[in-house]
């Protein structure tokens, strides 16, 4: 008998089997990290890196733990949430286009599968699964890279789990959803208009007033990520459930 | 007593198995639906047959609750455009028969229809595809058209429904796969239901759905114009092939067609005497598509 978790679930195997490049992308991270790993091994240690600083480096940590390779571990982790959350957003721009586009949409509709659902799992992937694969690729990095010192690293994760989840809230929901609603809604390319719209926006808004708006309802989300402000979640979070609903509307409508 | 009067419901609900009853739809000015109203009970293959533009596709849409229209649609007693995925578990349809996911492989499929239907036997599907040469560890992709049909209709003639809708589903299709789709509607779901189950059909090769439909509706202009059982054909209209050239106005009798042929005459007669005609020529019954020819 199936309820909607077990259908819940294998909408989510479903998506999986569709977008490969949620589970290849991670593998191919996870070789690029052990083959750099042995290349330090060869004693190729010097490389220059400009580091993002996405965490306070911790002074004891870094005393313990072998600077370079913990920099290193730094930016080979930003890398993999940064690689993730382009993999979020082109499958949130292709989930619905395709289905769309191939006509499978029909065939999907035509099983006892509810609309909304679906919408959920399609959701589900790029908010709640590729953090945690993201999660995931840099706990495993911190093991290739420090072997059993890993737990000292790991220890210091939890601050990185909240700042991941902040930015889930503040900028990737917000995002995803924008481009739910254009693969929703777009006629041929839903990339070009997900990208196209809000750079218009953020133009025709710098030419006549200055960027004020885009500046905090666009802008701010990406470039001054810390600025974790009521605001701009609450803007946000209106937002998204508008390009959700509309999202889940045209799903609905579809003949 | 409230249980009681809630099983009445539901009997009734039973009585009315489909029911279709004002429904019009246009587009702008444009008239597609009008007024349409019939009804399908238990144990009934229907063909809905009309020229391309009568309006045949958006009825069906309109009745998979995939369309917004005016008037009533019940199926099962149901609205198909609310608590459409409880209701899509008694009826099944085809609304496209290449809309199968192509980049998934057959026995995926499988397994995801058996995962989200709960009336789906993954055994039997397994069983009719053994009879094709579809394999399951094949891409969709790879199939042929004809196999794409007879990977769906395998995959929907596998789920326990109560009710099938069809729209086109063997056009662009050869005639031997034509054939076997017809064999496997009937054999396979109409009668491993006990012909407790109802198909509803679109099709335009009228001559070969003919043989397995028992019942006929005719739509024109977004109206169903006629609405005939197959056993009440054979009594209402009759077909006279002679070689004689006859003037029929002056015996009182009005044929509703008629067709020159190279060595003969067709005359199509409703309501009539058939003894009367038989002193002319050769009495027949008329094919489906020469009804259709008459009516539209």
């Amino acid at each position: 008998m199936q309820n909607s978790f077990s259908i819940f679930i294998s909408l989510l195997k479903r998506e999986f089997l569709e977008h490969k490049n949620l589970w290849r992308v991670p593998l191919v991270l996870l070789m690029i990290v052990i083959l750099l790993k042995l290349s330090f091994s060869f004693g190729n240690l010097a490389i220059e890196y400009d580091l993002p600083e996405i965490e306070p480096l911790d002074e004891t940590i870094d005393s313990v733990i072998d600077s370079a390779v913990f920099r290193t571990l730094s930016v080979v982790n930003y890398f993999v949430m940064i690689v993730m959350f382009l993999v979020a957003i082109f499958y949130a721009l292709s989930c619905l286009y395709e289905e769309r586009r191939d006509d499978s949409v029909l065939f999907w509709r035509s099983l006892p599968v509810s609309d909304g659902l679906t919408i959920l799992s399609k959701l589900f992937v790029p908010l709640v699964l590729i953090p945690v694969i993201i999660l995931l690729c840099q706990a495993i990095n911190a093991v290739v890279f420090m072997g059993v010192n890993a737990s000292e690293y790991l220890s210091f994760y939890l601050g990185f789990v909240v700042e991941l989840m902040k930015k889930i809230a503040w900028t990737l929901l917000p995002v995803i959803s924008w481009c739910m609603f254009c693969s929703a809604i777009a006629k041929r390319n839903p990339f070009l208009f997900a990208i196209i719209t809000p750079v218009l926006f953020v133009l025709v808004d710098f030419l006549f007033l200055n960027g004020v708006v885009s500046e905090s309802v666009v802008i701010n989300r990406f470039s001054a990520a810390n600025q974790f402000s009521i605001l701009a979640l609450v803007t946000g979070l209106i937002f998204s459930s508008f390009c959700i609903a509309v999202t889940l509307f045209k799903r609905a409508q579809k003949v | 007593m409230l249980e009681n009067s809630s099983e009445n419901d539901n009997l009734n609900h039973l009585q009315r198995f489909v029911e279709v009853s004002g429904v019009s739809k246009s587009y702008g000015s444009q008239q597609v639906l009008d007024d349409i109203d019939f009804r399908i009970d238990r144990g009934e293959v229907v063909g809905l047959i009309g020229p391309n533009g009568a309006g045949k596709s958006t009825l069906l849409k309109a009745m998979m609750g995939l369309l917004k229209c005016s008037g009533e649609i019940a199926i099962f007693g149901q609205n198909p455009r609310k608590n459409r995925s409880k209701l899509l578990e008694k009826m099944s349809y085809i609304a496209d028969v290449a809309s199968l996911p192509n980049w998934m492989k057959v026995q995926d499929l499988l397994k995801f229809v058996r995962d989200t239907h709960p009336n789906f036997d993954h055994d039997k599907a397994i069983e009719l595809l053994s009879k094709s040469d579809i394999q399951l560890s094949k891409k969709i992709e790879t199939l042929s058209k004809g196999m794409k049909t007879r990977l769906h209709l395998s995959i929907i003639l596998s789920i326990d429904s109560d009710f099938l809708i069809l729209d086109e589903p063997t056009l662009g299709l050869d005639v031997l796969v034509r054939r076997d789709f017809q064999d496997r509607l009937v054999e396979d779901y109409f009668h491993a239901g006990d012909q407790k189950r109802s198909v509803l059909i679109t099709t335009h090769q009228i001559d070969e759905v003919e043989s397995i439909l028992t019942r006929v509706l005719f739509i024109q202009q977004g109206r169903i114009c006629l609405d005939v059982k197959k056993g009440e054909l054979q009594q209402r209209y009759c077909k006279l092939v002679t070689k004689q050239n006859i003037v029929f106005a002056d015996k009182g009798l009005q044929p509703i067609y008629q067709r020159k042929l190279p060595d003969a005459m067709e005359w199509i007669f409703t309501d009539v005497d058939k003894s009367a005609l038989q002193e002319y020529g050769e009495v027949v019954t008329p094919s489906l598509e020469d009804l259709f020819v008459c009516i539209m």
